[in-house]
């Protein structure tokens, strides 16, 4: 079942410590490109761990309106939530959701910790009324931005900083799927706590890191994440498998040679190893 | 309506500011009423490309502090009058302007001129945001190289972040025997992954570097001969800016490349 397996693969977790198990576990052939391999995944790796918990720009359908949630405001310089990640974030969540809404869905942005001054409420808004879509109520837990709504003439409501915090994220199912209606270039990185679908290309320098499955209807020549909490059990599957580096829970692999032909594929973890199969393939083990 | 069209690419030095010279005197040949605006503030060169550099007297940054007038910062061009070119300053930095007030420069210029063309630096900062900042169209240039195609691709998704979906494709240098010997990448593979609508191909040609160090666009010349397929591969961009359906070169060797014939005949189709 696994003839298809070509990717070099091998599992993080104290790889010193453990001899390997399996023949999937061996290193590529010569020591120099394994040690390479060691750099390439431990680096990303802990930046990852820093990263992982940052939330992106996120719309959700809840009972006939759309709740828009801003990511919080983050006091580490490192934080990737700057303004303009945030407009850029959610001008690509609306142009991927349009077909998801119909014209006028009532908004309502849920702002938590977010400082917004009157002027970025308005671009908001214009961004929204741009894809058909109305704001219709702010929620905020800082004082200032209800200040700034109020006087921009939103209606707005002010909530207790507690209200804010979210249950602790353990055990909890994934959200709802996100589907990107894009190319994903370079540069761009797609988060999301749940299955991921692009209709499109994820390009060289892109990626996409999702706490589910990572389905690409395109070309994946980017970086692919699935389950990116620690779930072995996500998958990554694209109509054309040529990824810079895919990753399942804490499982890398870099990109295999490229075959003849490309075909769908799905990647998978088994035996302590990611794998990849011709999608008819997979289905058919899983089936039968 | 005007039209505000940026040049940009990302990476430095794949010829932005020789397609902003060569366009913009070509459309101006076509009897539009041009501006060229150099936002290269720090490294300007869109001036030297066109043989401007010592009628300059004020710039940009002059015209922003209130110090003289929009209209004598720009430098009209004797050769075509209808081309004039709004310089950067050279002893400034990036920062020394903001995407407001390019808006506001350019959207003054929209009132005398019907194609405004802004040369962006490279890169992704301050000087790219101000260049792209009034700008409703994009030429994305790149050369067919790994680097520059990653850079160009970044700069789209930028683009398209910043409201510009109107963007086309402009692959310079190839080298079309390279191409055919597989050691170069082909205008397909770049598409591919840019994605974007093609409008010119234009090939490496020496020719393109003497008008640059003349300061004379290559459009400029008389005769076709001098001009070379560089410089009709610019003109074609212009006609296909216009709405025109234009073939594209064909930029195959020449036949007598027998070797190269015969490799592309026994290499297996994609
Ligand atoms: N088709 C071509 N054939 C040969 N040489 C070329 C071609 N296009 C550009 N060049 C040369 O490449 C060099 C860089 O071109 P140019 O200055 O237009 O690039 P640029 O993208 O504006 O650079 P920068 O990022 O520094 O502003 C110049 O010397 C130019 O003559
Ligand atoms: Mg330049």
């Amino acid at each position: 079942m696994n003839s298809d397996f070509s990717f070099p693969a091998f599992s993080p977790s104290a790889p010193d410590e453990q001899p390997p198990n399996d023949d999937s576990l061996a290193p590529t052939a010569d020591a120099s490109s394994s040690e390479r391999q060691d750099a390439e995944r431990q680096d990303p790796e802990r930046q990852d761990a820093e990263r992982r918990d940052v939330p992106q720009v996120r719309l959700k359908g809840e009972s006939g309106r759309l709740l828009l949630l801003l990511p919080p405001e983050l006091d580490t310089p490192s934080a990737p939530n700057t303004w303009a990640e945030v407009c850029q974030q959610l001008n690509q969540r609306l142009m991927s959701g349009e077909r998801f809404w119909q014209p006028h869905t009532p908004v309502h942005l849920i702002a938590r910790d977010r400082l917004l001054d009157g002027r970025q409420l308005q671009t908001i808004a214009d961004t929204l009324a741009a894809a058909q879509l109305t704001l219709k109520r702010i929620y905020t837990s800082r004082r200032q931005t209800a200040v700034a709504a109020a006087m921009a003439g939103f209606s707005v409501e002010q909530q207790s900083p507690l209200a804010q915090f979210n249950a602790p994220e353990e055990g909890k199912a994934l959200v709802e799927p996100l589907y990107v209606q894009s190319t994903v270039r370079s540069g761009t990185e797609i988060r999301h706590p749940g299955t991921v679908i692009v209709l499109g290309d994820v390009n060289p320098g892109g990626s996409i890191v999702a706490e589910g499955d990572v389905l690409v209807w395109g070309a994946l020549r980017g970086v692919a994440q699935a389950g990116s909490s620690g779930n072995g059990r996500c998958l990554i599957m694209a109509l054309r498998l040529e990824p810079t580096q895919i990753r399942i829970a804490d499982f890398v692999a870099r990109a295999p040679e490229a075959p003849e032909q490309y075909q769908p594929e799905v990647a998978y973890v088994s035996s302590g190893g990611i794998r990849i199969i011709r999608a008819a393939d997979f289905a058919r083990d899983r089936t039968t | 309506m005007s039209r505000i069209i940026v040049v940009t690419s990302g990476k430095g030095g794949v010829g932005k500011t020789t397609c902003t010279a060569n366009l913009g005197m070509a459309l101006a040949q076509r009897g539009h009423k041009v501006a060229v605006v150099d936002a290269d503030f720090g490294l300007r060169n869109l001036d030297l490309l066109l043989g401007l550099e010592n009628r300059i007297v004020y710039t940009a940054v002059e015209v922003l502090a209130g110090e003289c007038r929009l209209e004598q910062a720009l430098v009209r061009d004797k050769r075509q009058p209808n081309l004039v070119l709004l310089p950067a300053a050279q002893n400034r930095t990036k920062d020394s302007v903001s995407p407001d007030q390019m808006r506001k420069l350019v959207n003054a210029l929209t009132k005398v001129f019907s194609y405004i063309l802004v040369d962006s630096p490279a890169g992704i900062e301050m000087g790219f945001l101000n260049a792209i900042a009034p700008a409703k169209e994009a030429l994305v240039v790149t050369t067919p190289e790994i680097s520059a195609v990653r850079d160009a691709d970044r700069i789209v998704g930028l683009l398209e972040a910043n409201g510009i979906r109107n963007a086309h494709l402009i692959i310079n240098r190839i080298k079309p025997a390279m191409v055919a010997q597989d050691k170069m990448m082909s205008v397909k593979d770049v598409q591919e992954i840019l994605a974007i609508p093609l409008i010119g191909v234009i090939p490496d040609d020496e020719k393109v570097i003497v008008s640059t160090n003349r300061g004379e666009p290559l459009v400029l010349a008389a005769d076709a001969n001098q001009r070379g397929l560089a410089g009709q591969a610019l003109q074609n961009i212009v006609r296909r800016l216009e709405g025109e359906t234009v073939p594209f070169l064909d930029l195959t060797p020449p036949a007598d490349d027998f070797l190269a014939r015969l490799r592309r005949l026994f290499r297996p189709t994609e």
